[in-house]
């Protein structure tokens, strides 16, 4: 049976779009990602630079840009991105190639996943890694008595000096596929699944699907003016021939997670240099 | 021939100890062995397996009733999931009942109020204490004593109601909520038709953030969203309701009701509306009188013609409505500014804003409200129904010293600042270990604590002039009972008589202040709120580094302000008011302030909120204004004059 | 009890006897370092990098930099040991063996501070049990490489070494031990060889090639770093191992090394520093047209911060030592100038690794964040200083124990005839 699930082509390549005009900014996708990838839980966790958490809920002004009454606010909830490089066919993240250990990896399906048990906690990824998506325990993760009860069996506790990430919550997928196979349904293309922040999320903000899926809403969002993917310069290069020989010239991370918003100033404050 | 025996032996021996030695390495055990160390040296924990099944629950804790579907693995819930929206705190259900610190028997206070000292006792002994106490204060003809303090006002909230007014006092109150606020300044709580209205006049009210039920608000905003609803927004900082608002109005701290006075003003001179609200008459001659649109515009610092033009979209719109209601999770207005905004409602006629009551609940006692009666009341008992008073009322200070002197009874599932100052304390649920008519509970009982409903009850039996209170015995046919909600009909009045000081006042509010010369005025944090949300750590993991950092809670303040007073980025602060000085307070500069405010995260500061709850930044309701409002009872303490240093 | 009396008050004897009162001061300083450096091993080791000021923004701290000190000075003996047994400069026979120990200390400690940083010391050996190697013949991940190239030319000092050793003036009565230490030495050439093949790796993958793959991190990318680290650790690490004996010569009173040793050695160093130059001035002048735009940045705006702009300053005046006092042979001659030159070297050498990491990691990676400073804890300056501590130890150790300047023993030997 499991070889039967093995022969079937992988057709899908996961990728979110996030509103920002819609996010509230609430915090809910960041407490069902803790929940759901039972994060450490400590007596102060406002050491943040420290902090071991997937989902960071980024508070952006525009503070750089404008003054009093100009100014803006916006949340934006930033989990990994899931980079693919220049080529969609051959992924390569930024932070996958570096791993001595093959402890992370991109999958046919698109999802850098990482495995806790498998790192030597180099940290050699976190340095690549662009979008500070991915986090070191520091100190031993740790789960206070009766705190260990709301411990979800599907993602493994890590240890001390592993570095952990968001991995687009594929344990679901898991769950999800199993359910099916129980069900009969071998072909894994024919189970969707959805993240536990795209879930929870009460302003449907967080769109999750599949980005080759041309009818899927995530991938219709994406191809919006509004989608704008998070300092990836070479998507706000307009002419054809330019951005191709940039393509040649450099690899560009080209993340999987799309922004949404129509507000011009988010968009400058997403970009290194304004108006660019 | 001996010697060369001895060096073959030797010759063996060392190839058997190295063929074995390398043996050993390429069989891979020693890097097995190492693997056992790294595994044995981390002491990983596994989550224990278990049969995965979902189990729906229903929140009876919370207002809004909450519907979650709860994840389980064998007996244990692991995750919180809903299709409609969760608020905050039953979506961090899951980390208050697992939380360690929670009560796990009825305690008894040995040693001085305020230490935290307890011992553990049996029920049997608490409620028999608890009784007796009643029935000799209702014997000697003081029940009007007996006070009960409410967070809300859920089933267990109007159980209590019920059962202290059945003891023969008047004395119940609630948490100062948005509808204990403008119930009692309106006679009667808003309900408002969101869903079909096409522009949203908001004075402060911050929508998304929290306001009312949060989870039904932001299914509003996708609604608005979708439907292209105009939102106005008048706010001091640049709330994320106020960025993602159509049109934000900045104004000086605190001067909402200003706004409203001027809105109103043109409306009523300029476009010839009426309200039917009775003394409507006396009301608009004062506001016309002592606020002048140009009067108006200096106070709140929003130009006269935009005020005209805010006057002529709202009335021109087809379905308006105007919100008041400051804050987030901590709301906070004065009668006046509540009147003044809802007096707007009643100028366009708006058909999205209906007065409502609930049949089982009454906000006002003895006094108006839980500050009034904090200031001016005396009990000799008092019942905390999950409440937290003495952290979230700015007059906890004076309610502690009025509980050193009174016996005072705590129903709550973890520790709080005020629950440190009762005799007894009777451990209660979290929802996911509560029953519903609908549902079984999702897990079971945390040791031997019991539902609220359920201690309500009992305690109501135990005494002879309660025992006929309740019909039943058992807290899951309450429901039944459960206050209905309906139309207040009650005709609304602008009181202008109760408010007229407070109007009167305004102008000393905001006359230029040489020794106070900042305002400050409350923010809150995603998930934080106004500080509930404190002892659960996921919470804890989500603050942002520019409110709290490293154990240092930061004040925002506009940039240019901060120049002014030479301020730099995390530099060290103290605030301070006529009512008292806040340090330990570190400096965060953002142009999202308005200049000359402090803006103050409310939340922090617990004294004994669990160990992940206390001790982290500062509580700046000790130093906040606190002047009563005579008709909510609730202090006014919105923005207050500060000076820093 | 006795026993351990007596044992402790000889080996008392034999560190302290006959030094000076400076001397011993500096002992015991150092004694200290390396005894606190064991304590707070354990508690790193144990209980993790909490204790650590690196976090999730500032991934690496002060431990790397000395990891990319050590192996770009260390480099220095892969380069004098491939000029004298490749290319027959036998003048600097007298350093060699000063130079291969110092190679091989640098090396060693390189290693001990790889295995602090590693969250999981005891799961060290995945890198070698599962490499990322990928597809082709060069492993994909820089770190790979790293592992094993640093391990093999590890093991090619340590055979490099053993000679050393073995001509203790104890051991080398042994009829056994002199004929193995001369056949070793001369078949160092091998090793020579073989050092320099993997040196030429490592040396650009540790020192450049880490930071110059990481395409997504617009500070670092750069994909000639590889080739001009290698070309740093030569120029830099010739002078460095210049620097040590002369040291050391100093503080002996005694010639450890004839000057003409000197003197050739600092030619070479001064004469890479002219590539070293050219080479980094293009880095910068590529990171400034080129990189930076590609990455969507203004070099200018990338390069504020706590450790900018100043750092690159600091560097390019540093440079102004070894390219003037190495390369004119009139100033070259003047053994003041020539210390200055190659101390300058060395620390042009240092400052770019700091800058590259203590920048790198600085510059904020989102354009609403600003630049982050990285203060190291007590432990991390403790188990840094107290591996330089021990460095100077075994240097020391050598120096009095074992025939690290043949040339020393040469004099001494005339001088009783
Ligand atoms: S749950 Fe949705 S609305 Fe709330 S913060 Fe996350 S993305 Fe924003
Ligand atoms: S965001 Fe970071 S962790 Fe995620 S794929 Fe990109 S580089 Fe890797
Ligand atoms: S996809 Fe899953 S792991 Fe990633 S941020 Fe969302 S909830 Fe967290």
């Amino acid at each position: 049976m499991k070889e039967k699930v093995k022969e079937v082509k992988m057709k899908r390549r996961w990728g979110m779009a996030i509103d920002l005009d819609k996010c509230t900014g609430c915090g809910k996708c960041s407490v069902a990602c803790n929940q759901e990838n039972n994060m450490p839980i400590f007596e102060d966790d406002s050491d943040v630079p420290k902090r071991v958490a997937f989902l960071e809920l980024m508070k952006v002004t525009n503070d750089r840009d404008a003054k009093f009454p100009d100014v803006k606010t916006a949340y934006l909830p930033k989990m990994c991105q899931m980079c693919e490089g220049n080529d969609p066919k051959n992924p390569n993240p930024p932070c996958v190639s570096v791993c001595p250990a093959v402890a992370t990896d991109v999958g046919d399906d698109g999802v850098v996943s990482q495995i806790w048990s498998r790192c030597i906690g180099c940290r050699y990824c976190q340095t690549a890694c662009p979008y500070e998506a991915r986090v070191f325990n520091w100190w031993k993760p740790e789960y206070e008595g009766s705190f260990k009860k709301s411990l979800s069996t599907d993602v493994s506790v890590a240890s001390r000096g592993t570095v952990v990430k968001c991995t687009f919550c594929s344990h679901i997928w898991k769950r999800e596929r199993d359910a099916a196979t129980a069900k009969g349904i071998l072909d894994i293309n024919a189970v969707l699944y959805t993240p536990a922040c795209a879930g929870t999320c009460p302003t449907g903000a967080i769109v999750f699907g599949d980005l080759n899926d041309h009818d899927s809403e995530v991938y219709k969002l994406t191809q919006t003016d509004r989608a704008v993917r998070l300092t990836n310069p070479v998507d706000d290069v307009k002419d054809a021939d330019k951005k191709k020989s940039l393509l040649k010239a450099k690899q560009f991370t080209n993340p999987k997670v799309y922004y949404l918003t129509s507000q011009q100033w988010l968009r400058d404050m997403m970009r290194f240099k304004k108006n660019s | 021939m001996k010697k060369i025996e001895r060096k073959d032996f030797l010759k063996l021996g060392g190839g058997a100890v190295l063929g074995g030695l390398s043996g050993w390495v390429f069989s891979g055990a020693p890097f097995l062995g190492f693997q056992w160390l790294a595994e044995w040296t981390q002491d990983q924990y596994v989550p224990v397996k278990g049969f995965e099944k979902y189990a729906q629950a229903v929140s009876d804790s919370c207002p809004a009733g909450c519907k979650v579907s709860v994840r389980m693995i064998g007996d244990r819930a692991v995750k919180i999931e809903s299709k409609d929206g969760v608020c905050p705190a039953c979506h961090n259900a899951l980390q208050l009942t697992y939380h360690p610190e929670r009560i796990s028997t009825p305690l008894k206070r040995k040693g001085d109020k305020g230490d935290g000292k307890f011992v553990p006792v049996t029920w049997e002994e608490a409620v028999k204490e608890i009784s007796s106490k009643m029935n000799s204060l209702i014997t000697e003809g003081k029940a009007n004593s007996i006070a009960a303090i409410n967070k809300n006002e859920s089933l267990n909230g109007q159980l209590m109601e019920k059962f202290i007014k059945a003891a023969g006092s008047n004395n119940v109150y609630y948490e100062p909520s948005l509808k204990s606020l403008t119930s009692s300044a309106l006679g009667g709580y808003i309900n408002y038709d969101f869903a079909n209205t096409d522009y949203v006049l908001s004075f402060g009210a911050k929508l998304v953030e929290g306001w009312d039920s949060s989870a039904d608000m932001q299914k509003v905003f996708t609604q608005w969203k979708t439907k292209g609803t105009k939102i106005v927004q008048a706010d001091t900082v640049c709330s994320m309701t106020a960025s993602l608002a159509s049109e934000w109005v900045p104004v000086k701290p605190g001067t909402e009701a200003v706004l409203a006075f001027g809105i109103a003003n043109y409306l009523i001179t300029g476009r010839r509306l009426n309200s039917t609200g009775e003394e409507f008459g006396k009301w608009s001659q004062l506001i016309i009188n002592k606020f002048p649109l140009a009067k108006v515009a200096s106070y709140t610092g929003v130009s006269e013609e935009r005020i005209k033009k805010i006057g002529d979209d709202f009335s021109k719109a087809k379905n308006p409505v105007a919100v008041s209601g400051k804050g987030a999770c901590g709301v906070n207005a004065s009668s006046a500014e509540i009147i003044a905004v809802y007096c707007l409602n009643t100028l366009v006629k708006s058909k999205a804003a209906t007065l409502m009551t609930n049949s089982s609940v009454t906000y006002k006692g003895e006094f108006a409200g839980l500050d009034s009666f904090i200031k001016d009341g005396k009990f000799s008992m008092l019942f905390l129904n999950n409440s937290d008073p003495v952290y979230k009322s700015v007059l906890g200070e004076d309610l502690k010293k009025k509980m050193e002197k009174a016996f005072v009874v705590s129903i709550n599932p973890i520790m709080n600042d005020s629950a440190n100052y009762a005799d007894i304390i009777l451990p209660s649920l979290s929802f996911l270990e509560s029953e519903t008519p609908e549902n079984k509970a999702v897990v079971s009982n945390f040791k031997e604590s019991k539902d609220a409903k359920d201690i309500i009850i009992a305690l109501s039996k135990s005494l002879d002039k309660t025992k006929d209170t309740f019909s039943f015995a058992s807290g899951i046919d309450s429901f039944k009972v459960a206050g209905k909600e309906t139309a207040s009909g009650a005709k609304f009045s602008f009181n202008v008589d109760k408010i007229k000081n407070d109007i009167d006042a305004l102008d000393k509010k905001f006359a230029a202040n040489a020794e106070y010369p900042l305002f400050m005025i409350p923010v809150e944090a995603p998930l934080v709120g106004d500080g509930d949300g404190l002892a659960f750590p996921y919470v804890l993991k989500s603050i942002d580094p520019t409110v709290f950092y490293k154990g240092k809670l930061l004040v925002q303040i506009n940039r240019e302000t901060g120049k002014k007073y030479g301020l730099s980025e995390n530099e060290s602060i103290v605030i301070r008011s006529a009512r008292g000085k806040l340090d330990k307070v570190y400096v965060h500069l953002t142009d999202t302030v308005a200049p000359d405010t402090v803006a103050m995260p409310l939340g922090f500061g617990h004294e004994s909120y669990t160990k992940y709850g206390s001790d982290k930044g500062v509580n700046p309701k000790k130093i906040m204004a606190a002047d009563v409002d005579p008709l909510t009872g609730t202090a006014d303490w919105w923005s207050t004059r500060v000076k820093i240093s | 009890m006795e026993i351990l009396k007596k044992w402790f008050k000889a080996g008392y004897d034999g560190i302290f006897e006959g030094t000076s009162k400076n001397m011993r001061i500096a002992l015991y300083v150092l004694i200290v370092l390396s005894i606190l450096f064991g304590i707070f091993a354990i508690q790193i080791l144990f209980w993790g990098l909490g204790y650590t000021d690196m976090d999730n923004n500032f991934a690496w701290g002060a431990w790397i930099i000395g990891d990319l000190g050590l192996v770009a000075l260390g480099g220095g003996a892969f380069t004098t040991g491939y000029l004298l047994y490749i290319f027959r400069v036998d003048k600097l026979r007298p350093i060699i063996n000063s130079t291969v120990l110092i190679g091989f200390m640098c090396y060693l400690f390189t290693f001990v501070f790889l295995l602090f940083d590693l969250g999981q010391p005891l799961r060290a050996w995945f890198g070698f049990a599962y490499p990322n190697w990928g597809q082709g013949v060069y492993p994909v991940s820089m770190l790979t490489e790293v592992f094993f190239c640093l391990s093999l030319y590890f093991c090619i000092l340590v055979v490099e070494l053993i000679p050393t050793v073995l001509e203790h003036k104890v051991l080398i009565k042994n009829k056994y031990v002199a004929m193995v230490a001369h056949y070793m030495h001369l078949l160092m050439w091998t090793m020579a060889a073989g050092g320099t093949f993997l040196s030429f790796f490592h040396q650009g993958s540790l020192g450049g090639g880490m930071w110059g793959v990481l395409y997504a991190k617009t500070v670092w990318y750069a994909p000639h770093f590889f080739f001009m680290a290698v070309v740093a650790a030569m120029a830099g690490g010739t002078s460095f191992m210049t620097l040590v004996p002369y040291i050391a010569g100093k503080i002996m009173k005694k010639e450890v090394v004839p000057m003409e040793t000197y003197q050739i050695l600092t030619r070479i160093s001064g004469f890479i520093f002219i590539f070293y130059f050219i080479f980094r001035s293009y880095d910068i002048y590529a990171a400034v047209y080129k990189y930076a735009p590609m990455g969507g940045r203004e070099f200018i705006d990338m390069w504020g911060g706590y450790y900018g702009i100043w750092m690159l300053v600091l560097e390019m005046l540093l440079f102004a030592g070894p390219l003037i006092f190495l390369n004119i042979k009139k100033y070259r001659e003047q053994e003041k100038f020539m210390v200055i030159g190659a101390s300058c070297g060395v620390g042009a050498i240092v400052v770019s690794k700091l800058s590259v990491l203590l920048h790198g990691f600085s510059a904020p990676n989102f354009p609403w964040k600003g630049f982050t400073a990285y203060g190291p804890t007590f432990q991390e300056w403790i188990i840094t200083f107290g591996v330089f501590a021990l460095m100077i130890l075994i240097y020391m150790a050598f120096v009095k124990w074992f025939p690290l300047f043949p040339h020393l023993e040469h004099n001494e030997h005339d001088a009783h005839h």
